[in-house]
């Protein structure tokens, strides 16, 4: 057998090297870590214009002319925020929106508590949503809305907009969960297995923590070990470790997931994939996708590991929409929203689908919006604290995996060929 | 009245027999060891085919205790541990001859259990015993010990009684299927380290060693990523994963369980109140709002 040459010395060198650089790293660290960081999340300025127990309704204030006949409604799913579309300024989907000329209002699901345990789709998508988009269309004075949906969120927008389809106008769904047929997606393996009815009797909400430790347990090489590595590596760096820290914050900022919700969704969706089918009843009502007949925007992620393509794209399929269109992006289940590469091309591309199907005309002017109608609470302005200046994000902070080929790698493949 | 002698023999006949249960038992787990050695430990008998100082040190142990127990039951050993009870009153020695023989019993039904926990054991096969050492003591609790906590409770207390070791029951099963899912994420650690050591050796050999400590780093993350991937679908992690998750929810209940009943003497409301009132509250504004709705459209 050949003697085998290992380059002892120079791999010494380049630890010692590696070894100053981390002495001097610690160093800047220490002046970043104990100086004053800006890690707020959700700076642009909003107002609460309804309320209904723990659920508020955001409506952003125009940052321009409002360029579209009709106001957007985002709605995101009841786990983690929403604030994770206006992380930072710069880095903020409805910064974007605004600057588009978009009326936005957002839905705040809140932090559900022990009494909201037997809430489930029905409160959810036919009580606070629809009470909402109502309010909205009451103090716009328009009949439809525009609706936007965020993974989960995306789910009751598809369903409400079957139920209702004369409230809504234009849909945008996106990472959205339509198809629970598939072994694709981690999250679609494991809770054909759980034993959702002995979980939710027991626990009533789903813990946020629990929920966070499944998530974590998607990847944790990457989501435990190389994130954290990867903190280390930037710890010098002021702005890297706002990002960062703004970005974990959000992580693991999580509701707890009301428990009814959880039982319908497992059974309904994970395990009896029962809204492709036609054969949902939410409120008593079937959910038959044909009425769905509103322009239909459908953007979902190739890398998404939550949410697989193939969870998302077939729901084109079966809609009763004719103008209707799916776009995969060549990112994961975050990065649509806050990689700033991602972002220029994600909200830009809803806006303009939006204003194709919903712009004002040159002397048109938007609806003027009414005394609130109904059971509304007073405006209170979110206002920032402190001004930042908006960086360039490096969105190697972002705490969910980097974009990377399928989940199901096997490992002979990361063995050298 | 009972002759002296009669009680002599009683005594005799019970001692000899627990003493030869001891013996037999002792006996047992000597042959169980060496069956043990022979099946899968062979290969660890040093060059001058003699077993490891441990091994011979256990080999020994074994044997005193059978030779001891075994000498323990022979009938001089047993008349002569009698010897002078005799002069105790005839109440003292009936008392005695019960508790014995019902302490006899017990032990005989505890050792019969454990020398099953060494039958049990050998399904297993000790070649496998690192993989399934988590799983064969979920089993072995499973079988043989968890009826302990199931012993009917008897009287006023029974109920809480019954609750206490159910909670302990269903917290021994958490842990041993916790102790299993966490073994099994550990699994990828293992197996990346032994394809990190491959591909080590092959770059060594082909003397592409390079010399960024990080590359080591990055190489190793990616195989330990794709090693989780892999185990995450399998349907034996699936399986952990649901068994780990259900014993989580039997614990917490179980647990939520005792808590209310010391809830109760406290002027506190317990989980299941605020159950009640939650529904109660749930179902009041359902109907409101219905109500709501309908003389709005009205």
């Amino acid at each position: 057998m050949s003697q085998v040459k290992i380059p002892v010395d120079l791999i010494l060198s380049k630890v010692v090297e590696e070894s100053e650089k981390v002495q001097s790293r610690a160093k800047k660290a220490s002046e970043v870590l104990l100086g004053e960081l800006d890690t707020e999340l959700a700076k642009t300025e909003y107002d609460v214009v309804y309320q209904e127990d723990r659920v508020k309704l955001k409506h952003y204030r125009p940052k321009t002319k409002i360029r579209y006949k009709t106001p957007l409604i985002v709605v995101y799913a009841l786990i983690n925020r929403e604030t994770m579309l206006d992380l930072q300024p710069g880095r903020s989907v409805v910064e974007r929106f605004l600057d588009a000329g978009i009326d936005l209002y957002m839905i705040d699901w809140g932090y559900p508590t022990h009494k909201d345990r037997f809430l489930g789709f029905d409160d959810h998508i036919n009580g606070y949503m629809d009470n909402a988009i109502d309010f909205i269309r009451d103090q716009n004075k328009v009949d439809k809305v525009n609706l936007m949906g965020i993974c989960m969120g995306g789910t009751f927008s598809v369903i409400y907009s079957a139920l209702h389809p004369e409230k809504i106008k234009n849909l945008v769904t996106t990472v959205t969960p339509t198809n629970f047929d598939t072994k694709k997606g981690l999250l679609h393996v494991w809770m054909k297995h759980v034993d959702v009815d002995r979980v939710v009797d027991t626990f009533g909400n789903l813990p946020a923590d629990v929920m966070n430790f499944g998530f974590l347990l998607l990847n944790p090489a990457r989501l435990m070990i190389d994130k954290y590595v990867g903190f280390m590596e930037n710890v010098d760096d002021k702005q890297f470790v706002e990002n960062f820290v703004r970005m974990d914050k959000w992580i693991f900022d999580s509701p707890d997931l009301p428990g009814e919700v959880f039982r319908e969704f497992v059974k309904n969706c994970y395990q009896g994939n029962l809204l492709l089918k036609n054969k949902l009843e939410v409120g008593g009502r079937r959910v038959d996708l044909k009425q769905l007949t509103m322009p239909l925007l459908n953007i979902y992620g190739k890398y998404d590991h939550l949410v697989p393509p193939e969870a998302c794209e077939k729901l084109i399929d079966h809609v009763g929409s004719t103008d209707k269109k799916n776009i995969c992006l060549d990112t994961g289940h975050i990065g649509i929203y806050v990689s700033s590469k991602y972002q220029k091309a994600f909200a830009p591309e809803i806006a303009d689908w939006l204003k194709e199907r919903d712009a004002l005309e040159k002397n048109e002017s938007p609806p003027k919006k009414a005394a609130p109608a109904r059971k509304a609470v007073a405006a209170k302005a979110a206002s920032p604290k402190k001004k930042v200046v908006a960086k360039s994000a490096k969105t190697a902070a972002t705490s969910k995996p980097k974009p990377k080929p399928s989940p199901a790698q096997d490992p002979s493949e990361t063995t050298p060929s | 009245m009972m002759d002296k002698t009669e009680e002599t023999v009683d005594i005799n006949a019970m001692l000899n027999m627990g003493l030869k249960f001891y013996g037999d038992l002792w006996g047992r787990m000597t042959d169980q060891w060496a069956t043990f050695l022979g099946q899968g430990q062979t290969e660890k008998k040093t060059a001058n085919g003699t077993f490891p100082k441990a091994q011979g040190a256990m080999n020994a142990a074994l044997k005193n205790w059978q030779t001891l127990a075994t000498a323990m039951a022979a009938p001089e050993s047993v008349s002569s541990l009698l010897k002078g009870s005799g002069a105790m009153p005839d109440v003292l020695i009936k008392m005695a001859q019960t508790s014995v023989g019902s302490f006899l019993e017990l032990q005989q039904s505890l050792f019969q259990r454990l020398g099953r926990v060494g039958e049990s054991v050998k399904a297993y096969e000790f070649q496998d015993m690192e993989e399934n050492i988590f799983r064969l003591w979920t089993d072995i609790y499973e079988k043989e010990f968890r009826q302990f906590f199931n012993v009917p409770q008897l009287g006023l207390l029974r109920e809480y009684q019954e609750k206490t070791y159910q909670t302990m029951d269903k917290f021994n099963l958490f842990q041993a299927n916790l102790a299993e899912f966490v073994r099994m994420l550990g699994l990828p650690f293992n197996h990346s380290s032994q394809v990190m050591q491959d591909k080590l050796t092959r770059l060594a050999e082909n003397g592409e060693l390079s010399e960024d400590v990080q590359a080591y780093y990055r190489m190793w993350i990616k195989v330990l990523e794709g090693h989780y991937m892999t185990l995450f679908q399998t349907p034996e992690y699936v399986e952990v994963l649901a068994r780990t998750v259900n014993s989580l929810s039997d614990f917490h209940a179980a647990r939520d369980a005792v808590f209310e009943d010391m809830l109760y003497l406290l002027p506190v409301a317990r989980k299941t109140d605020m159950d009640d009132i939650s529904r109660d509250l749930y179902e009041l504004k359902k109907r409101l709002r219905k109500l709501e709705k309908e003389s709005r459209h009205s």
